[in-house]
């Protein structure tokens, strides 16, 4: 054989390649994997290869994809070159997602619980009976305690308008999302300020730029100088997915990194400079810097002109939040006895030696542009990160970094609107009366909700953290109209996502969900909905499969650094019995219809939106939704800060009606349509300098306010404003402040800059300094992208070590295997061998010399506990990239118990389960954000 | 959805049209790694596409003009047509990994295993992890290593049915309808880049059942191979090949595309304007294991 022909077919091998093929096809049906029987001849006929435009929601980060689909089989997934977000970039969970899709795992009926809650045991049944059961329960629930006692929690994945838009319609207004257990904190800061959410820096590229000579181009340029991630691991926590080429591309165009974290994660392998922290001390740090900016700024000395106060002319209340800040500047520090934020103070409680935080305020302060940006675990999963979140919000603004070229930008105010009617936002406006003590009052169904007129007033992302609580006292209102009403939670919906592993400790969530009332649980119905079986499944009386990402319809939730959005389009067949959130919305509409709910009105419901398309086009009316500003103006064509609708081309071509009355230019609707006839993706322009004049920014006085509670002159008459003054006022009106924020000695929320000190640190909160001795470990949460709670099955990414947090660890088992059948997990009857450092777990990573002066080698069993009695097993993993005194635990890395983990389920008794040991009470005050990062411990050996 | 797939209706629907016309039109990248090289015939880029040009194989991106940069994937699409025009022993395919760019995410892996169809055990380009010095003075890098394509590769001499050579275009192949299995290559190879497919699939330890996607064929070499039957490469050593199924249609290699941190270029190093070209000769580049003489044509930047 020649070298040509060993890489040569005939037509007559091409013909057999899909013969072969067909017979492939023909074992599906015969392998039982739901996929029908197909003959040799028909699966020759429908031979065919295409790709797909689509959007990715392995993560939050939602790349645009592009799927390669083999005789209906999703074959391969590569990222979409059109997509700017990612630009044509995938990684390794992205690329897995055909090991998401198709999963042993997956559930594939419906079914009801048969056992006790916890038990997993389950029988198939159908849908229609499965809603039978669901909307018998919903009207008996609505009848006796009224729709507010049911909750939609619809979790961790984007598409959720559908069920928004359903429970909003039934009377809810209880329509919760991941939010509030992923990093409130964080983004309090910019939300305060810019009524955004994410500071990131400019590094999206390529980013669509409006020319001098009108024409619109791409731009690669990174103008990024300095960037400081503060607990901040954009390279494994990729919901900003352009921070990994991004951060890279801007270091080799000449920017300095740096990495504040008390671990060597990813990023901090590309970082000029990395600076192991003390857990919890962030804000201190911020702190620190914040006062060496204020206190050596000269503005006639070019080295040491730090503030570029041309930040004032679009912000406002910086005089009072100065003093505010410069207020603690005398105060002495109970632990130390240094003033607060001086640089030795911040030494000593963070471990970073005075003069590094200096030198790193000083670059920070000269080095423009640059951005400082902070993290989920680092800031969001702390009791006081708000302090941080606020400061380094302030640190971009007053330096002049914010919408600058290579700057700061906040994503959450310039990406694309989407939503719209389809979110079902306009039923929560709806009058609806209730009866409190012996008296009708009317108000709006929203003047229901649990946190906002309950304990947690400024929990505008919800509180899930604080359900289990609830789930067992019941609701009482303390604010508005509703001011006494009481009612108890008596239905929990879960769409994704898995409290019981991360909305705070495990054991509380299953004490709630398994507390009984009498003969029944406390909370009557329990549905759980997803396409893998995870923990929280298990306490459900209801599981009902949901398509995966591949086999629906919706639209990318995602952070770029300009108006950009992109379908997530039917790529292959939905599998088994699964339906998508628009087939659900639209059956259980049904059901409740046929059984007399008056709320559910068809008009609404399936004569408006016929199909799953309709629904989703309806979402795209409001793109890009945002306004016309900055610099290159994207439209020089139409007037400044209008605000842009409709399909780039229409924009573009002029095919638009200006409406000066709402400041609206409308051109064409994107539609899923136009998607696919345009690469998948809609990219509007990007521009800077978009605070000026209110541009993007989202507050009541259309600046950067540094103050949150203030008058302000609106229509002749004097208001008061700002993003604090609504809770204050609900405050005021009742007379008492919430509990959350009682415990830091506050009657209402501050007006401007405050501090407070965070929880289980005996470092810096003097509460706590009786524990030191004893429990030397500070514990943080780390990530591991690629295989965090809901994607450990996936056995491509139980391959790949991350971090020093996930690692081959495991000893040899043979397990009797169990797989999620049609009646719930249930055994095989086969057994699996599992060789010895072939499958990764959760680990704790630990400092080497520490860990070996304590007699441990990695790989020992261990067992972490704390003052509260709480404690989790684990192998230790003794390494040189962490900080002595702090291990880092990966949350949902280990101890999980739901047999649809695959392998991760067989190896849960030997790693941990971080949130087992986190302070179920250590709710963060304002937004109620569980502290998985605020703890301590002690190690012992198992 | 794009016009491939209206290609693909009329190609397959249309009564009317010629066998010869339906096989020209697949070799327009259509049927991807399944068909297009069985149409394609031989390797050599003069025969691999006889209706087309082989820079109409793959679509352009199609991406506005840019100005300040360029898209890399753009850039390297050109440098591939320009390559595949000409013959194959005048080609050179080379890859750079820049390693300052590397974010150890191992999407390249992950993307070459779905590309390749591998099975449990068999990675072509696992991203290893180095780590020096202690605490607080620690670096680590990640070093993703494919086949290093060495222009004098230690593995093919030793292969006593002669199932792997090295091309004139620098890959080295295996011809898995000859490969006995005997893995003395996988002893040669001083990178380790060679696997063994032992035949196991990850249904085995899972339910037991094989999932879709490991029952579709291989694509490696436009050969199609059906593991599922029990065949070749069941038995077969096998390791990284620069994707030649999809280089040889004008598309780049699977983990060229996914690379997270846009780390790893592919091009023809015989061609002076090709971005690998470029790079190649960068101050900082350097090889795997020079000293052993084996030439690699995989290049680190560091």
């Amino acid at each position: 054989m020649s070298k040509e022909t060993n890489f040569t077919l005939s037509r007559r091998d091409f013909l057999k390649a899909g013969a072969i093929t067909a017979g492939g096809l023909a074992t599906y049906g015969a392998l039982g994997s739901g996929f029908k029987m197909i003959s040799a001849q028909d699966a020759r006929n429908q031979l065919q290869s295409k790709t797909v435009y689509t959007a990715c929601v392995m993560c939050p980060a939602e790349c645009g994809l592009a799927v390669r689909v083999e005789n209906g089989v999703a074959s391969a997934i590569y990222g979409n070159n059109h997509a700017p977000l990612n630009s044509g970039v995938v990684c390794a969970k992205g690329a897995s997602g055909l090991q998401m899709t198709y999963n042993a795992n997956r559930i594939k009926y419906p079914m009801i619980r048969v056992g006790e809650r916890g038990e997993g045991k389950f029988r198939r049944a159908s849908w229609d009976e499965a809603l039978d059961y669901i909307a018998d329960k919903l009207l008996q629930i609505k009848r006796e305690h009224g729709p507010e006692s049911v909750i939609m929690d619809a979790g961790d994945v984007t598409d959720r308008d559908p069920y928004y838009y359903l429970f909003r319609a039934f009377g809810t207004p209880h329509t919760v999302e991941h939010g509030s257990i992923c990093d409130t904190p964080r983004r309090h800061g910019p939300k305060l300020m810019f009524g955004g959410k994410r500071v990131e820096p400019d590094i999206m590229r390529p980013v669509l730029v409006r020319q001098p000579d009108g024409s619109l181009k791409n731009s690669y340029k990174y103008r990024t100088r300095l960037i400081v991630y503060a607990g901040w691991n954009p390279f494994t926590a990729t919901r900003i997915v352009y921070e990994s080429r991004g951060t890279v591309e801007a270091k080799l165009a000449g920017a300095r990194i740096v990495v504040i974290d008390p671990a060597l994660s990813n990023t901090a392998t590309k970082a000029d400079q990395w600076i192991p922290i003390r857990p919890g001390t962030d804000p201190d740090l911020f702190a620190a810097v914040l006062r060496y900016i204020l206190e050596n700024h000269r503005d006639d000395d070019p080295f040491r002109r730090y503030i570029d106060w041309s930040f004032l002319e679009y912000s406002q209340g910086w005089e009072e939040f100065e003093a505010d800040f410069r207020s603690w500047w005398n105060k002495k520090d109970p632990i130390n006895g240094l003033d607060y934020f001086t640089l030795e103070w911040a030494a000593q409680r963070t471990l970073i030696d005075a003069k590094t935080i200096a030198e790193l305020a000083h670059t920070f302060g000269i080095t423009k542009p640059a951005a400082w940006v902070w993290g989920m675990n680092g800031i969001g999963h702390h009791y006081n990160g708000y302090v941080a979140a606020i400061i380094g919000t302030a640190l971009n603004v007053i330096t002049g970094n914010m919408e600058v070229p290579g700057g700061a930008i906040d994503t959450e105010i310039v990406k694309s609107s989407k939503g719209g009617r389809a979110g079902g936002g306009f039923f929560n406006g709806r009058d609806v009366t209730r009866r409190i003590n012996g008296v009708d009052v009317t108000g709006k169904q929203e003047q229901l909700h649990m946190d906002w007129y309950g304990d947690w007033p400024a929990g505008w992302d919800d509180v899930v953290g604080d359900y289990p609580r609830r789930f067992i006292e019941g609701v009482k209102l303390r604010y508005g109209p509703f001011r006494g009403h009481e009612y108890p939670l008596r239905a929990f919906f879960l769409r994704t996502g898995n409290p019981v592993i991360t909305g705070s400790n495990t054991q509380t969530w299953v004490d709630a969900l398994t507390a009984k009332k009498g003969n029944d649980y406390a909370v009557d119905l329990v549905v759980y909905i997803d396409t893998p079986f995870l923990e929280t499944g298990l306490y459900a009386d209801v599981v009902l499969p949901e398509c995966s990402y591949l086999e629906r319809m919706s639209l990318a939730d995602i952070y770029p650094s300009h108006p950009l959005i992109y379908l997530r389009d039917f790529v292959i067949d939905k599998m088994y019995e699964s339906k998508s959130q628009y087939d659900f919305m639209i059956a259980l509409a049904r059901k409740l219809h046929e059984k007399g709910d008056p709320d559910i009105d068809p008009a609404e419901f399936w004569e408006k939106y016929p199909t799953e398309e309709d629904f989703w086009n309806e979402a795209l009316k409001v793109s890009p939704g945002r306004a016309n500003a900055g610099v290159p103006l994207p439209y020089p064509q139409y007037p400044v800060n209008y605000r842009l609708i409709g399909t780039p081309d229409s924009l573009e071509a002029g095919r638009v009606e200006v409406d000066d009355e709402k400041k609206e230019v409308r051109g064409e609707p994107v539609t899923a349509q136009w998607f696919r006839d345009h690469n998948g993706v809609a990219v509007w322009p990007m521009s800077w300098y978009r605070f000026h004049d209110g541009g993007v920014l989202q507050t009541d006085s259309k600046k950067v306010e540094f103050v949150w509670d203030f008058e302000m002159e609106s229509n002749g008459e004097t208001q008061r404003k700002g993003r604090y003054a609504k809770y204050n006022k609900l405050i005021e009106e009742a007379g008492e402040a919430p509990p959350s924020i009682r415990k830091l000695g506050w009657d209402k929320f501050p007006k401007s800059f405050y501090w407070f000190e965070t929880i289980w640190n005996p470092y810096t909160n003097p509460d706590y300094a009786q524990y030191k001795d004893e429990y030397p470990f500070l514990v943080v949460s780390g990530r591991i992208h690629h295989a965090m709670s809901g994607t450990q099955m996936v056995d491509w990414l139980g391959r790949i070590p991350t971090e020093d947090l996930w690692m081959p660890y495991n000893e040899e088992r043979i397990v009797e295997e169990i797989i999620i059948g049609p009646d719930g997990p249930a055994p095989t009857g086969r057994q699996v061998r599992i060789d010895k450092g072939t499958w990764c777990i959760g680990v704790i990573q630990m400092n080497r010399s520490e860990g070996e002066g304590m007699g441990l080698q990695s790989g020992d069993l261990v067992e972490l506990s704390t003052p509260l009695g709480h404690s989790t097993r684990g192998k230790v993993n003794l390494v040189e990239t962490i900080m002595p005194g702090v291990l880092r635990v990966p949350l949902g890395g280990g101890g999980r118990f739901s047999p649809g983990l695959g392998k991760t389920y067989d190896f849960r008794d030997v790693s941990p389960n971080h949130n087992a040991i986190v302070d179920p009470e250590g709710l963060s005050p304002v937004m109620g954000q569980p502290v998985y990062c605020d703890m301590i411990v002690k190690v012992k050996k198992v | 959805m794009s016009q491939e797939d209206d290609l693909l209706k009329e190609a397959l629907h249309g009564d009317e049209v010629s066998r010869r016309s339906f096989l020209g039109k697949f070799a327009s990248a259509v049927f991807a790694g399944l068909v297009a090289p069985a149409v394609a015939g031989k390797v050599e880029p003069l025969h691999a596409a006889p209706a087309t040009q082989a820079g109409n194989l793959v679509p352009l991106l199609n991406l506005p003009e840019a100005i300040e940069g360029e898209h890399p994937v753009e850039r390297m699409m050109d440098d591939l047509r320009r390559a595949l025009q000409k013959p194959m022993d005048q080609r050179k395919w080379g890859m750079v990994i820049d390693l300052r760019k590397c974010t150890g995410c191992s999407g390249c892996n992950i993307a070459c295993v779905t590309e390749n169809k591998l099975p449990p055990g068999v990675t072509y380009r696992p991203v290893m992890t180095e780590t020096q010095g202690t605490f607080p003075n620690v670096a680590r890098r990640f070093v993703p290593r494919p086949c290093l394509q060495c222009d004098n590769p230690p593995c093919t001499p030793v292969c006593p049915v002669k199932a792997t050579w090295k091309r004139a275009d620098g890959i080295t192949v295996i011809d898995y309808d000859r490969c006995i299995g005997c893995r003395y290559c996988m002893t040669a190879c001083p990178y380790s880049a060679r696997y063994y497919d032992f035949g196991t699939f990850y249904g085995d330890s899972e339910g037991g059942e094989r999932q879709p996607y490991e029952l579709l064929p291989t694509p490696e070499y436009g050969k199609n191979y059906l593991r599922d039957r029990g065949g070749s490469p069941i038995g077969n050593v096998r390791k990284c090949h620069f994707c030649i199924h999809r280089i040889e249609r004008g598309d780049l290699p699977a983990c060229v595309l996914s690379c997270m941190g846009r780390a790893t270029y592919f091009g023809d190093m015989n061609d002076p304007r090709s971005l690998v070209s470029e790079l190649i000769a960068q101050p900082n580049i350097m090889r795997l294991k020079e000293e052993l003489g084996t030439d690699p044509k995989v290049f680190y930047l560091v």
